[in-house]
Protein backbone atom coordinates (compact mmCIF):
# COMPACT_ATOMS: atom_id res chain seq x y z
CA UNK A 1 0.00 0.00 0.00
CA UNK A 2 2.76 2.44 1.01
CA UNK A 3 4.65 1.87 -2.27
CA UNK A 4 1.57 2.72 -4.34
CA UNK A 5 0.81 5.82 -2.28
CA UNK A 6 4.40 6.97 -2.76
CA UNK A 7 3.94 6.34 -6.47
CA UNK A 8 0.86 8.58 -6.61
CA UNK A 9 2.68 11.24 -4.60
CA UNK A 10 5.64 11.07 -7.01
CA UNK A 11 3.33 11.49 -10.01
CA UNK A 12 1.72 14.55 -8.48
CA UNK A 13 5.11 16.00 -7.62
CA UNK A 14 6.41 15.46 -11.16
CA UNK A 15 3.17 16.81 -12.66
CA UNK A 16 3.50 19.94 -10.54
CA UNK A 17 7.03 20.34 -11.90
CA UNK A 18 5.33 20.48 -15.33
CA UNK A 19 6.48 17.02 -16.37
CA UNK A 20 3.86 15.80 -18.91
CA UNK A 21 1.48 13.35 -17.26
CA UNK A 22 2.37 10.50 -19.60
CA UNK A 23 6.04 10.68 -18.69
CA UNK A 24 5.30 11.17 -14.99
CA UNK A 25 3.16 8.02 -14.89
CA UNK A 26 5.48 5.99 -17.10
CA UNK A 27 8.64 6.87 -15.19
CA UNK A 28 7.05 6.31 -11.79
CA UNK A 29 5.60 3.00 -13.00
CA UNK A 30 8.98 1.75 -14.31
CA UNK A 31 10.90 2.89 -11.23
CA UNK A 32 8.17 1.45 -8.98
CA UNK A 33 8.30 -1.97 -10.63
CA UNK A 34 12.10 -1.77 -10.70
CA UNK A 35 12.34 -1.12 -6.96
CA UNK A 36 9.70 -3.64 -5.92
CA UNK A 37 10.25 -6.46 -8.45
CA UNK A 38 13.67 -5.84 -9.96
CA UNK A 39 14.94 -3.92 -12.99
CA UNK A 40 14.86 -6.77 -15.50
CA UNK A 41 11.12 -7.39 -15.00
CA UNK A 42 10.56 -3.61 -15.09
CA UNK A 43 12.27 -3.20 -18.47
CA UNK A 44 10.77 -6.38 -19.91
CA UNK A 45 7.23 -5.41 -18.88
CA UNK A 46 7.75 -1.86 -20.23
CA UNK A 47 8.83 -3.16 -23.64
CA UNK A 48 5.90 -5.56 -23.64
CA UNK A 49 3.37 -2.83 -22.82
CA UNK A 50 4.80 -0.55 -25.51
CA UNK A 51 4.62 -3.05 -28.34
CA UNK A 52 1.38 -4.68 -27.25
CA UNK A 53 -0.38 -1.30 -27.05
CA UNK A 54 1.08 -0.29 -30.40
CA UNK A 55 0.04 -3.52 -32.10
CA UNK A 56 -3.50 -3.71 -30.67
CA UNK A 57 -6.16 -3.96 -33.39
CA UNK A 58 -9.04 -3.07 -31.07
CA UNK A 59 -7.36 0.22 -30.13
CA UNK A 60 -7.66 1.42 -33.73
CA UNK A 61 -11.14 2.52 -32.63
CA UNK A 62 -9.47 5.60 -31.09
CA UNK A 63 -7.87 7.17 -34.19
CA UNK A 64 -10.86 6.22 -36.33
CA UNK A 65 -13.40 8.02 -34.13
CA UNK A 66 -11.07 11.00 -33.81
CA UNK A 67 -10.71 11.06 -37.59
CA UNK A 68 -14.48 10.80 -38.05
CA UNK A 69 -15.01 13.79 -35.75
CA UNK A 70 -12.39 15.86 -37.58
CA UNK A 71 -13.86 15.06 -41.01
CA UNK A 72 -17.36 15.83 -39.76
CA UNK A 73 -16.20 19.19 -38.39
CA UNK A 74 -14.68 19.99 -41.81
CA UNK A 75 -17.70 18.78 -43.77
CA UNK A 76 -19.79 21.71 -42.50
CA UNK A 77 -22.65 19.48 -41.32
CA UNK A 78 -23.05 21.67 -38.22
CA UNK A 79 -24.66 24.50 -40.25
CA UNK A 80 -27.46 22.25 -41.43
CA UNK A 81 -28.01 20.86 -37.95
CA UNK A 82 -28.29 24.32 -36.49
CA UNK A 83 -30.62 25.47 -39.29
CA UNK A 84 -32.90 22.48 -38.76
CA UNK A 85 -33.02 22.96 -34.98
CA UNK A 86 -33.68 26.69 -35.43
CA UNK A 87 -36.49 26.05 -37.92
CA UNK A 88 -38.38 24.06 -35.29
CA UNK A 89 -37.66 25.84 -32.03
CA UNK A 90 -36.13 29.20 -32.97
CA UNK A 91 -39.39 31.10 -32.47
CA UNK A 92 -39.50 30.43 -28.72
CA UNK A 93 -37.96 32.89 -26.28
CA UNK A 94 -34.27 31.96 -26.19
CA UNK A 95 -34.92 29.95 -29.34
CA UNK A 96 -31.40 30.34 -30.70
CA UNK A 97 -29.96 29.06 -27.42
CA UNK A 98 -32.33 26.07 -27.53
CA UNK A 99 -31.38 25.46 -31.16
CA UNK A 100 -27.70 25.56 -30.21
CA UNK A 101 -28.19 22.88 -27.55
CA UNK A 102 -30.22 20.73 -29.96
CA UNK A 103 -27.63 21.15 -32.71
CA UNK A 104 -24.84 20.28 -30.24
CA UNK A 105 -26.71 17.10 -29.30
CA UNK A 106 -27.06 16.19 -32.98
CA UNK A 107 -23.43 17.02 -33.67
CA UNK A 108 -22.43 14.99 -30.62
CA UNK A 109 -23.99 11.95 -32.27
CA UNK A 110 -21.41 12.08 -35.05
CA UNK A 111 -18.47 13.59 -33.18
CA UNK A 112 -16.88 12.23 -30.02
CA UNK A 113 -15.19 15.40 -28.88
CA UNK A 114 -16.56 18.11 -26.62
CA UNK A 115 -13.99 20.66 -27.74
CA UNK A 116 -14.68 20.06 -31.44
CA UNK A 117 -18.42 20.38 -30.82
CA UNK A 118 -18.06 23.63 -28.85
CA UNK A 119 -15.57 25.09 -31.34
CA UNK A 120 -17.72 24.19 -34.35
CA UNK A 121 -20.89 25.54 -32.76
CA UNK A 122 -19.27 28.80 -31.76
CA UNK A 123 -18.62 29.50 -35.43
CA UNK A 124 -22.15 28.50 -36.44
CA UNK A 125 -24.38 29.80 -33.63
CA UNK A 126 -22.62 32.81 -32.12
CA UNK A 127 -23.04 35.19 -35.09
CA UNK A 128 -26.82 34.55 -35.14
CA UNK A 129 -27.15 35.01 -31.38
CA UNK A 130 -25.11 38.21 -31.47
CA UNK A 131 -27.26 39.57 -34.30
CA UNK A 132 -30.46 39.01 -32.31
CA UNK A 133 -29.01 40.74 -29.25
CA UNK A 134 -28.32 37.75 -27.02
CA UNK A 135 -26.15 38.54 -24.02
CA UNK A 136 -22.57 37.34 -24.43
CA UNK A 137 -22.66 35.39 -21.20
CA UNK A 138 -25.75 33.38 -22.21
CA UNK A 139 -24.49 32.80 -25.77
CA UNK A 140 -21.05 31.58 -24.72
CA UNK A 141 -22.38 29.62 -21.73
CA UNK A 142 -24.76 27.72 -24.02
CA UNK A 143 -22.04 26.92 -26.55
CA UNK A 144 -19.56 25.78 -23.91
CA UNK A 145 -22.13 23.64 -22.10
CA UNK A 146 -23.77 22.33 -25.28
CA UNK A 147 -20.34 21.31 -26.54
CA UNK A 148 -19.94 18.89 -23.67
CA UNK A 149 -22.84 16.85 -25.08
CA UNK A 150 -20.31 15.71 -27.67
CA UNK A 151 -18.75 13.31 -25.17
CA UNK A 152 -21.91 11.96 -23.54
CA UNK A 153 -23.87 11.30 -26.71
CA UNK A 154 -21.99 8.51 -28.52
CA UNK A 155 -19.53 8.17 -30.12
CA UNK A 156 -17.30 9.48 -27.36
CA UNK A 157 -13.53 9.51 -27.12
CA UNK A 158 -13.50 9.59 -23.32
CA UNK A 159 -15.82 6.57 -23.21
CA UNK A 160 -13.41 4.69 -25.48
CA UNK A 161 -10.50 5.59 -23.19
CA UNK A 162 -12.47 4.55 -20.09
CA UNK A 163 -13.54 1.34 -21.84
CA UNK A 164 -9.95 0.48 -22.70
CA UNK A 165 -8.38 1.18 -19.31
CA UNK A 166 -11.13 -0.60 -17.37
CA UNK A 167 -11.79 -3.32 -19.99
CA UNK A 168 -15.46 -2.33 -20.20
CA UNK A 169 -17.47 -3.02 -23.37
CA UNK A 170 -17.31 0.15 -25.50
CA UNK A 171 -20.53 -0.61 -27.38
CA UNK A 172 -22.42 -0.86 -24.08
CA UNK A 173 -20.84 2.36 -22.85
CA UNK A 174 -22.00 4.10 -26.02
CA UNK A 175 -25.54 2.80 -25.55
CA UNK A 176 -25.46 3.87 -21.90
CA UNK A 177 -24.67 7.47 -22.89
CA UNK A 178 -27.74 8.00 -25.08
CA UNK A 179 -30.42 8.63 -22.44
CA UNK A 180 -28.15 10.65 -20.09
CA UNK A 181 -27.06 12.71 -23.12
CA UNK A 182 -30.63 13.48 -24.17
CA UNK A 183 -31.60 14.13 -20.54
CA UNK A 184 -28.70 16.57 -20.14
CA UNK A 185 -29.72 18.39 -23.33
CA UNK A 186 -33.33 18.69 -22.08
CA UNK A 187 -32.19 19.92 -18.68
CA UNK A 188 -29.95 22.52 -20.35
CA UNK A 189 -32.98 23.71 -22.29
CA UNK A 190 -34.87 23.89 -18.99
CA UNK A 191 -32.08 26.07 -17.60
CA UNK A 192 -32.33 28.32 -20.66
CA UNK A 193 -36.10 28.67 -20.12
CA UNK A 194 -35.45 29.68 -16.51
CA UNK A 195 -32.70 32.16 -17.42
CA UNK A 196 -34.61 33.75 -20.28
CA UNK A 197 -37.73 34.15 -18.17
CA UNK A 198 -35.68 36.22 -15.72
CA UNK A 199 -33.91 38.23 -18.38
CA UNK A 200 -36.17 38.17 -21.48
CA UNK A 201 -34.64 41.09 -23.40
CA UNK A 202 -31.28 39.34 -23.67
CA UNK A 203 -32.67 36.32 -25.48
CA UNK A 204 -35.42 37.40 -27.87
CA UNK A 205 -37.42 34.93 -29.92
CA UNK A 206 -36.51 34.40 -33.56
CA UNK A 207 -38.99 34.40 -36.43
CA UNK A 208 -41.32 31.42 -36.75
CA UNK A 209 -40.49 29.20 -39.72
CA UNK A 210 -43.17 27.85 -42.02
CA UNK A 211 -43.65 24.08 -42.29
CA UNK A 212 -42.20 24.09 -45.79
CA UNK A 213 -39.07 25.82 -44.43
CA UNK A 214 -38.92 23.24 -41.67
CA UNK A 215 -39.09 20.28 -44.06
CA UNK A 216 -36.49 21.92 -46.27
CA UNK A 217 -34.19 22.33 -43.23
CA UNK A 218 -34.77 18.70 -42.23
CA UNK A 219 -33.76 17.53 -45.69
CA UNK A 220 -30.42 19.26 -45.10
CA UNK A 221 -29.48 16.92 -42.28
CA UNK A 222 -29.85 13.62 -44.14
CA UNK A 223 -26.08 13.20 -44.07
CA UNK A 224 -25.95 13.38 -40.28
CA UNK A 225 -28.92 11.02 -39.93
CA UNK A 226 -27.34 8.51 -42.31
CA UNK A 227 -24.01 8.55 -40.45
CA UNK A 228 -25.72 8.13 -37.07
CA UNK A 229 -27.93 5.36 -38.43
CA UNK A 230 -25.09 3.40 -40.00
CA UNK A 231 -22.44 3.82 -37.30
CA UNK A 232 -24.39 3.79 -34.04
CA UNK A 233 -27.25 1.66 -35.40
CA UNK A 234 -24.68 -0.83 -36.63
CA UNK A 235 -22.91 -0.98 -33.28
CA UNK A 236 -26.12 -1.24 -31.21
CA UNK A 237 -27.68 -3.70 -33.62
CA UNK A 238 -24.68 -6.00 -33.31
CA UNK A 239 -23.79 -5.56 -36.98
CA UNK A 240 -20.47 -3.88 -36.19
CA UNK A 241 -17.95 -3.89 -33.41
CA UNK A 242 -17.06 -0.40 -32.16
CA UNK A 243 -13.83 -0.53 -34.23
CA UNK A 244 -15.65 -1.51 -37.41
CA UNK A 245 -18.30 1.17 -36.81
CA UNK A 246 -15.57 3.75 -36.30
CA UNK A 247 -13.89 2.74 -39.59
CA UNK A 248 -17.19 2.98 -41.44
CA UNK A 249 -17.99 6.30 -39.80
CA UNK A 250 -14.59 7.82 -40.61
CA UNK A 251 -14.84 6.71 -44.24
CA UNK A 252 -18.43 8.00 -44.44
CA UNK A 253 -17.46 11.37 -42.97
CA UNK A 254 -14.52 11.53 -45.40
CA UNK A 255 -16.85 10.87 -48.35
CA UNK A 256 -19.27 13.57 -47.12
CA UNK A 257 -16.50 16.13 -46.79
CA UNK A 258 -15.27 15.13 -50.26
CA UNK A 259 -18.73 15.32 -51.82
CA UNK A 260 -19.33 18.75 -50.29
CA UNK A 261 -16.02 19.96 -51.76
CA UNK A 262 -14.64 20.81 -48.32
CA UNK A 263 -11.41 18.87 -48.81
CA UNK A 264 -8.32 20.03 -50.60
CA UNK A 265 -5.11 18.00 -50.45
CA UNK A 266 -3.77 20.44 -47.85
CA UNK A 267 -6.89 20.16 -45.67
CA UNK A 268 -6.92 16.36 -45.99
CA UNK A 269 -3.27 16.25 -44.91
CA UNK A 270 -4.01 18.60 -42.01
CA UNK A 271 -7.00 16.54 -40.83
CA UNK A 272 -5.05 13.27 -41.02
CA UNK A 273 -1.99 14.64 -39.23
CA UNK A 274 -4.06 16.39 -36.53
CA UNK A 275 -5.92 13.14 -35.91
CA UNK A 276 -2.67 11.17 -35.82
CA UNK A 277 -1.19 13.65 -33.34
CA UNK A 278 -4.18 13.45 -31.02
CA UNK A 279 -3.96 9.66 -31.32
CA UNK A 280 -0.25 9.63 -30.49
CA UNK A 281 -0.78 11.92 -27.50
CA UNK A 282 -3.53 9.61 -26.21
CA UNK A 283 -1.50 6.45 -26.78
CA UNK A 284 1.47 7.90 -24.92
CA UNK A 285 -0.92 8.38 -22.02
CA UNK A 286 -2.43 4.91 -22.42
CA UNK A 287 0.97 3.23 -22.50
CA UNK A 288 2.09 5.16 -19.43
CA UNK A 289 -1.18 4.54 -17.59
CA UNK A 290 -0.82 0.79 -18.28
CA UNK A 291 2.77 0.75 -16.99
CA UNK A 292 1.69 2.61 -13.86
CA UNK A 293 -1.37 0.37 -13.39
CA UNK A 294 0.92 -2.69 -13.63
CA UNK A 295 2.99 -1.24 -10.80
CA UNK A 296 -0.12 -0.50 -8.68
CA UNK A 297 -1.40 -4.04 -9.32
CA UNK A 298 1.92 -5.46 -8.05
CA UNK A 299 1.33 -3.66 -4.73
CA UNK A 300 -1.28 -4.53 -2.14
CA UNK A 301 -3.15 -1.28 -2.72
CA UNK A 302 -6.15 -2.54 -4.75
CA UNK A 303 -6.93 -5.25 -2.16
CA UNK A 304 -6.20 -3.00 0.82
CA UNK A 305 -8.53 -0.33 -0.53
CA UNK A 306 -11.29 -2.86 -1.19
CA UNK A 307 -10.98 -4.27 2.34
CA UNK A 308 -10.84 -0.82 3.89
CA UNK A 309 -13.97 0.32 2.07
CA UNK A 310 -15.81 -2.92 2.93
CA UNK A 311 -14.89 -2.60 6.61
CA UNK A 312 -16.06 1.01 6.76
CA UNK A 313 -19.58 -0.33 6.38
CA UNK A 314 -20.78 2.83 4.60
CA UNK A 315 -23.63 2.75 2.14
CA UNK A 316 -22.20 2.11 -1.37
CA UNK A 317 -24.22 4.99 -2.82
CA UNK A 318 -22.72 7.29 -0.20
CA UNK A 319 -19.22 6.21 -1.26
CA UNK A 320 -20.03 6.89 -4.92
CA UNK A 321 -21.48 10.27 -4.00
CA UNK A 322 -18.32 11.11 -2.04
CA UNK A 323 -16.21 10.11 -5.06
CA UNK A 324 -18.29 12.36 -7.31
CA UNK A 325 -17.88 15.29 -4.93
CA UNK A 326 -14.12 14.77 -4.99
CA UNK A 327 -14.27 14.72 -8.80
CA UNK A 328 -16.34 17.91 -8.99
CA UNK A 329 -13.78 19.74 -6.85
CA UNK A 330 -10.82 18.26 -8.75
CA UNK A 331 -12.49 19.15 -12.05
CA UNK A 332 -12.42 22.84 -11.25
CA UNK A 333 -8.62 22.89 -11.05
CA UNK A 334 -7.41 19.87 -13.03
CA UNK A 335 -7.39 19.04 -16.69
CA UNK A 336 -10.04 16.33 -17.07
CA UNK A 337 -8.04 13.68 -18.92
CA UNK A 338 -5.36 13.89 -16.24
CA UNK A 339 -7.98 13.57 -13.55
CA UNK A 340 -9.57 10.48 -15.08
CA UNK A 341 -6.31 8.67 -15.83
CA UNK A 342 -4.91 9.34 -12.37
CA UNK A 343 -7.98 8.40 -10.40
CA UNK A 344 -9.44 5.43 -12.29
CA UNK A 345 -6.76 2.96 -11.07
CA UNK A 346 -7.67 4.08 -7.55
CA UNK A 347 -11.46 4.26 -7.73
CA UNK A 348 -12.38 1.57 -10.25
CA UNK A 349 -11.47 -1.47 -8.07
CA UNK A 350 -13.54 0.05 -5.24
CA UNK A 351 -16.51 0.58 -7.55
CA UNK A 352 -16.46 -3.00 -8.80
CA UNK A 353 -15.87 -4.34 -5.25
CA UNK A 354 -19.00 -2.48 -4.16
CA UNK A 355 -20.88 -4.38 -6.85
CA UNK A 356 -21.61 -1.46 -9.17
CA UNK A 357 -21.83 -1.83 -12.92
CA UNK A 358 -18.66 -0.49 -14.65
CA UNK A 359 -20.84 0.81 -17.49
CA UNK A 360 -22.85 2.96 -15.06
CA UNK A 361 -19.66 4.26 -13.42
CA UNK A 362 -18.34 5.06 -16.90
CA UNK A 363 -21.36 7.28 -17.56
CA UNK A 364 -20.84 9.05 -14.23
CA UNK A 365 -17.20 9.64 -15.17
CA UNK A 366 -18.24 11.15 -18.51
CA UNK A 367 -20.71 13.43 -16.73
CA UNK A 368 -17.95 14.46 -14.31
CA UNK A 369 -15.70 15.28 -17.27
CA UNK A 370 -18.54 17.28 -18.85
CA UNK A 371 -18.90 19.30 -15.65
CA UNK A 372 -15.12 19.76 -15.37
CA UNK A 373 -14.91 21.02 -18.95
CA UNK A 374 -17.07 24.05 -18.10
CA UNK A 375 -16.11 24.57 -14.44
CA UNK A 376 -14.07 27.74 -13.85
CA UNK A 377 -11.27 28.48 -13.45
CA UNK A 378 -9.82 25.52 -15.41
CA UNK A 379 -12.45 24.48 -17.95
CA UNK A 380 -11.22 23.52 -21.37
CA UNK A 381 -14.42 24.43 -23.24
CA UNK A 382 -14.36 27.88 -21.66
CA UNK A 383 -10.79 28.45 -22.88
CA UNK A 384 -11.65 27.26 -26.38
CA UNK A 385 -14.62 29.61 -26.61
CA UNK A 386 -12.41 32.40 -25.23
CA UNK A 387 -9.76 31.69 -27.88
CA UNK A 388 -12.33 31.74 -30.67
CA UNK A 389 -14.25 34.77 -29.34
CA UNK A 390 -11.57 36.84 -27.57
CA UNK A 391 -13.74 39.99 -27.43
CA UNK A 392 -16.29 38.35 -25.14
CA UNK A 393 -13.85 38.04 -22.23
CA UNK A 394 -13.31 35.13 -19.88
CA UNK A 395 -15.32 36.71 -17.02
CA UNK A 396 -18.44 36.85 -19.22
CA UNK A 397 -17.93 33.24 -20.24
CA UNK A 398 -17.47 32.18 -16.60
CA UNK A 399 -20.68 34.04 -15.69
CA UNK A 400 -22.62 32.29 -18.44
CA UNK A 401 -21.53 28.77 -17.61
CA UNK A 402 -22.50 28.59 -13.92
CA UNK A 403 -26.20 27.84 -14.47
CA UNK A 404 -25.18 24.96 -16.72
CA UNK A 405 -22.63 23.63 -14.22
CA UNK A 406 -25.39 23.49 -11.59
CA UNK A 407 -27.77 21.86 -14.09
CA UNK A 408 -25.24 19.16 -14.88
CA UNK A 409 -24.56 18.51 -11.20
CA UNK A 410 -28.32 17.98 -10.85
CA UNK A 411 -28.28 15.53 -13.78
CA UNK A 412 -25.33 13.75 -12.16
CA UNK A 413 -27.48 13.35 -9.03
CA UNK A 414 -30.26 11.85 -11.15
CA UNK A 415 -27.82 9.42 -12.80
CA UNK A 416 -26.58 8.28 -9.38
CA UNK A 417 -30.10 7.94 -7.98
CA UNK A 418 -31.51 6.15 -11.05
CA UNK A 419 -28.86 3.85 -12.59
CA UNK A 420 -31.46 2.55 -15.03
CA UNK A 421 -31.20 5.84 -16.92
CA UNK A 422 -27.76 4.60 -17.99
CA UNK A 423 -28.22 0.84 -17.88
CA UNK A 424 -31.56 0.27 -19.57
CA UNK A 425 -30.38 0.72 -23.18
CA UNK A 426 -27.22 -1.45 -22.80
CA UNK A 427 -29.40 -4.19 -21.31
CA UNK A 428 -31.28 -4.36 -24.61
CA UNK A 429 -28.12 -4.85 -26.67
CA UNK A 430 -27.44 -8.12 -28.42
CA UNK B 1 15.22 20.24 -39.76
CA UNK B 2 11.86 21.02 -38.17
CA UNK B 3 10.23 21.13 -41.59
CA UNK B 4 11.69 17.76 -42.55
CA UNK B 5 10.42 16.26 -39.30
CA UNK B 6 6.95 17.73 -39.86
CA UNK B 7 6.79 16.47 -43.44
CA UNK B 8 8.23 12.99 -42.95
CA UNK B 9 6.39 12.21 -39.71
CA UNK B 10 3.19 13.86 -40.99
CA UNK B 11 3.23 11.83 -44.20
CA UNK B 12 4.09 8.64 -42.36
CA UNK B 13 1.40 8.88 -39.71
CA UNK B 14 -1.25 10.56 -41.89
CA UNK B 15 -0.92 8.04 -44.72
CA UNK B 16 -1.01 5.15 -42.26
CA UNK B 17 -4.16 6.53 -40.65
CA UNK B 18 -5.86 6.95 -44.01
CA UNK B 19 -4.84 3.39 -44.88
CA UNK B 20 -6.40 2.06 -41.64
CA UNK B 21 -9.62 3.89 -42.45
CA UNK B 22 -9.78 2.57 -46.01
CA UNK B 23 -8.77 -0.93 -44.94
CA UNK B 24 -11.45 -1.12 -42.23
CA UNK B 25 -14.09 0.30 -44.58
CA UNK B 26 -13.41 -2.13 -47.41
CA UNK B 27 -12.78 -5.09 -45.14
CA UNK B 28 -15.98 -4.63 -43.12
CA UNK B 29 -18.01 -3.67 -46.18
CA UNK B 30 -16.69 -6.69 -48.06
CA UNK B 31 -17.33 -9.02 -45.14
CA UNK B 32 -20.85 -7.83 -44.40
CA UNK B 33 -22.09 -7.18 -47.92
CA UNK B 34 -20.14 -9.52 -50.19
CA UNK B 35 -19.12 -12.16 -47.69
CA UNK B 36 -15.51 -11.56 -48.69
CA UNK B 37 -12.98 -9.90 -46.37
CA UNK B 38 -9.50 -8.57 -47.11
CA UNK B 39 -6.96 -11.26 -46.13
CA UNK B 40 -4.77 -10.19 -43.20
CA UNK B 41 -6.62 -6.92 -42.66
CA UNK B 42 -6.44 -7.31 -38.86
CA UNK B 43 -2.70 -7.67 -38.80
CA UNK B 44 -2.20 -4.92 -41.40
CA UNK B 45 -4.22 -2.61 -39.17
CA UNK B 46 -2.05 -3.59 -36.20
CA UNK B 47 1.14 -2.79 -38.10
CA UNK B 48 -0.29 0.48 -39.42
CA UNK B 49 -1.32 1.50 -35.91
CA UNK B 50 2.34 1.35 -34.90
CA UNK B 51 3.16 3.71 -37.77
CA UNK B 52 0.34 6.13 -36.85
CA UNK B 53 1.28 6.31 -33.17
CA UNK B 54 5.06 6.33 -33.34
CA UNK B 55 5.14 8.40 -36.53
CA UNK B 56 3.19 11.16 -34.81
CA UNK B 57 4.86 11.14 -31.37
CA UNK B 58 7.77 13.39 -32.48
CA UNK B 59 5.17 15.89 -33.75
CA UNK B 60 3.26 15.81 -30.46
CA UNK B 61 6.48 16.64 -28.63
CA UNK B 62 7.53 19.25 -31.18
CA UNK B 63 4.19 21.06 -30.78
CA UNK B 64 4.17 20.74 -26.97
CA UNK B 65 0.92 18.80 -27.08
CA UNK B 66 1.46 16.35 -24.23
CA UNK B 67 -0.96 16.75 -21.34
CA UNK B 68 0.67 18.92 -18.70
CA UNK B 69 -0.53 20.34 -15.41
CA UNK B 70 0.06 24.00 -16.12
CA UNK B 71 -2.24 25.69 -13.61
CA UNK B 72 0.75 26.98 -11.65
CA UNK B 73 2.38 28.63 -14.67
CA UNK B 74 0.93 32.06 -14.11
CA UNK B 75 2.24 32.11 -10.51
CA UNK B 76 5.82 31.17 -11.37
CA UNK B 77 8.51 33.64 -12.43
CA UNK B 78 9.98 33.16 -15.88
CA UNK B 79 13.33 31.97 -14.48
CA UNK B 80 11.69 29.13 -12.58
CA UNK B 81 9.65 28.08 -15.61
CA UNK B 82 12.80 28.17 -17.73
CA UNK B 83 14.59 25.91 -15.23
CA UNK B 84 11.55 23.61 -15.15
CA UNK B 85 11.59 23.37 -18.93
CA UNK B 86 15.27 22.49 -19.05
CA UNK B 87 14.99 19.78 -16.37
CA UNK B 88 11.78 18.29 -17.75
CA UNK B 89 12.95 18.14 -21.37
CA UNK B 90 16.31 16.71 -20.32
CA UNK B 91 14.59 13.97 -18.30
CA UNK B 92 12.08 13.14 -21.03
CA UNK B 93 14.74 13.21 -23.74
CA UNK B 94 16.93 10.82 -21.77
CA UNK B 95 13.97 8.53 -20.97
CA UNK B 96 12.89 8.39 -24.62
CA UNK B 97 16.36 7.63 -25.92
CA UNK B 98 16.59 4.87 -23.30
CA UNK B 99 13.19 3.60 -24.47
CA UNK B 100 14.49 3.68 -28.04
CA UNK B 101 17.42 1.48 -27.00
CA UNK B 102 15.05 -0.87 -25.13
CA UNK B 103 12.82 -1.24 -28.18
CA UNK B 104 15.88 -1.77 -30.40
CA UNK B 105 16.95 -4.66 -28.14
CA UNK B 106 13.38 -6.00 -28.20
CA UNK B 107 13.41 -5.77 -31.99
CA UNK B 108 16.64 -7.80 -32.08
CA UNK B 109 14.91 -10.46 -30.00
CA UNK B 110 11.97 -10.50 -32.43
CA UNK B 111 14.40 -10.80 -35.35
CA UNK B 112 16.26 -13.71 -33.74
CA UNK B 113 12.98 -15.50 -32.97
CA UNK B 114 11.71 -14.76 -36.48
CA UNK B 115 8.41 -13.42 -35.05
CA UNK B 116 5.95 -12.57 -37.80
CA UNK B 117 2.25 -12.00 -38.32
CA UNK B 118 0.03 -15.08 -38.40
CA UNK B 119 -1.56 -14.75 -41.83
CA UNK B 120 0.64 -12.59 -44.07
CA UNK B 121 3.92 -13.65 -42.41
CA UNK B 122 5.20 -10.07 -42.24
CA UNK B 123 8.25 -9.71 -39.97
CA UNK B 124 7.47 -7.70 -36.85
CA UNK B 125 11.07 -6.81 -36.05
CA UNK B 126 11.32 -3.85 -38.48
CA UNK B 127 8.27 -2.29 -36.86
CA UNK B 128 9.77 -2.69 -33.39
CA UNK B 129 13.02 -1.15 -34.66
CA UNK B 130 10.87 1.69 -36.05
CA UNK B 131 9.28 2.19 -32.62
CA UNK B 132 12.77 2.43 -31.14
CA UNK B 133 14.05 4.81 -33.81
CA UNK B 134 11.06 7.15 -33.56
CA UNK B 135 11.18 7.10 -29.73
CA UNK B 136 14.84 8.12 -29.91
CA UNK B 137 14.04 10.85 -32.46
CA UNK B 138 11.35 12.14 -30.08
CA UNK B 139 13.99 12.16 -27.36
CA UNK B 140 16.17 14.33 -29.58
CA UNK B 141 13.21 16.65 -30.19
CA UNK B 142 12.98 17.15 -26.42
CA UNK B 143 16.72 17.88 -26.22
CA UNK B 144 16.14 20.50 -28.91
CA UNK B 145 13.30 22.00 -26.86
CA UNK B 146 15.69 22.64 -23.95
CA UNK B 147 16.91 25.69 -25.83
CA UNK B 148 13.44 27.19 -26.39
CA UNK B 149 12.33 30.17 -24.28
CA UNK B 150 9.97 29.54 -21.33
CA UNK B 151 6.93 31.09 -23.00
CA UNK B 152 7.26 28.76 -25.97
CA UNK B 153 7.59 25.82 -23.60
CA UNK B 154 4.31 26.73 -21.96
CA UNK B 155 2.59 26.00 -25.25
CA UNK B 156 -0.70 24.42 -26.03
CA UNK B 157 -0.33 21.25 -24.01
CA UNK B 158 -3.71 21.22 -22.35
CA UNK B 159 -5.37 22.75 -25.36
CA UNK B 160 -4.48 19.79 -27.50
CA UNK B 161 -5.39 17.25 -24.87
CA UNK B 162 -8.81 18.82 -25.15
CA UNK B 163 -9.03 17.66 -28.75
CA UNK B 164 -9.31 14.19 -27.30
CA UNK B 165 -12.14 15.29 -25.07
Amino acid sequence: MIEALLGFAAIFALALLRMPLAFSMGLVGIVGIGLTRGWDPALASTAQVVYETGFAYTLSVIPLFILMGNFVARAGLAHELFAAAYAFIGHFRGGLAHATVAACAGFGAICGSSIATAATMSKVAYPSMKKLGYSDSLATGVMAAGGTLGIMIPPSTIMVIYGIITETNIGKLFAAGVIPGILTALMMMGAIVYMTSKDPEHAPAGKRSTWSERWAALRGIWGVVLLVFVVLGGIYGGLFTATEGAGFGAAGAFLFALARRRLTWAILFQVLVESARTTAMLFTLLIAATIFANFVNFTTMPNDLKEWITHLGLSPVLIITAMMLIYIVLGTVMEELTMVLLTIPLFFPIVTALGFDPVWFGVLIVMIVQIGLISPPVGMNLFVINTLLPKVGLSNIFKGCWPFVLTMIFVLGLLIAFPQLSLWLPSLMK
Amino acid sequence: MKKILETVCGLLSGAALFAIMALTFFDVGGRKLLDHSIPGSFELTELLMVVVIFGAIPLVSQHGEHVVFDSLDSYLPEGVRRAQGIIVHFLIGTALIALGYLMFKTGQQFAINGDNTAQLKIDKAPFIYGMGLLSAITGLVHFGLIFKPADDLADAGTEHSGAAL
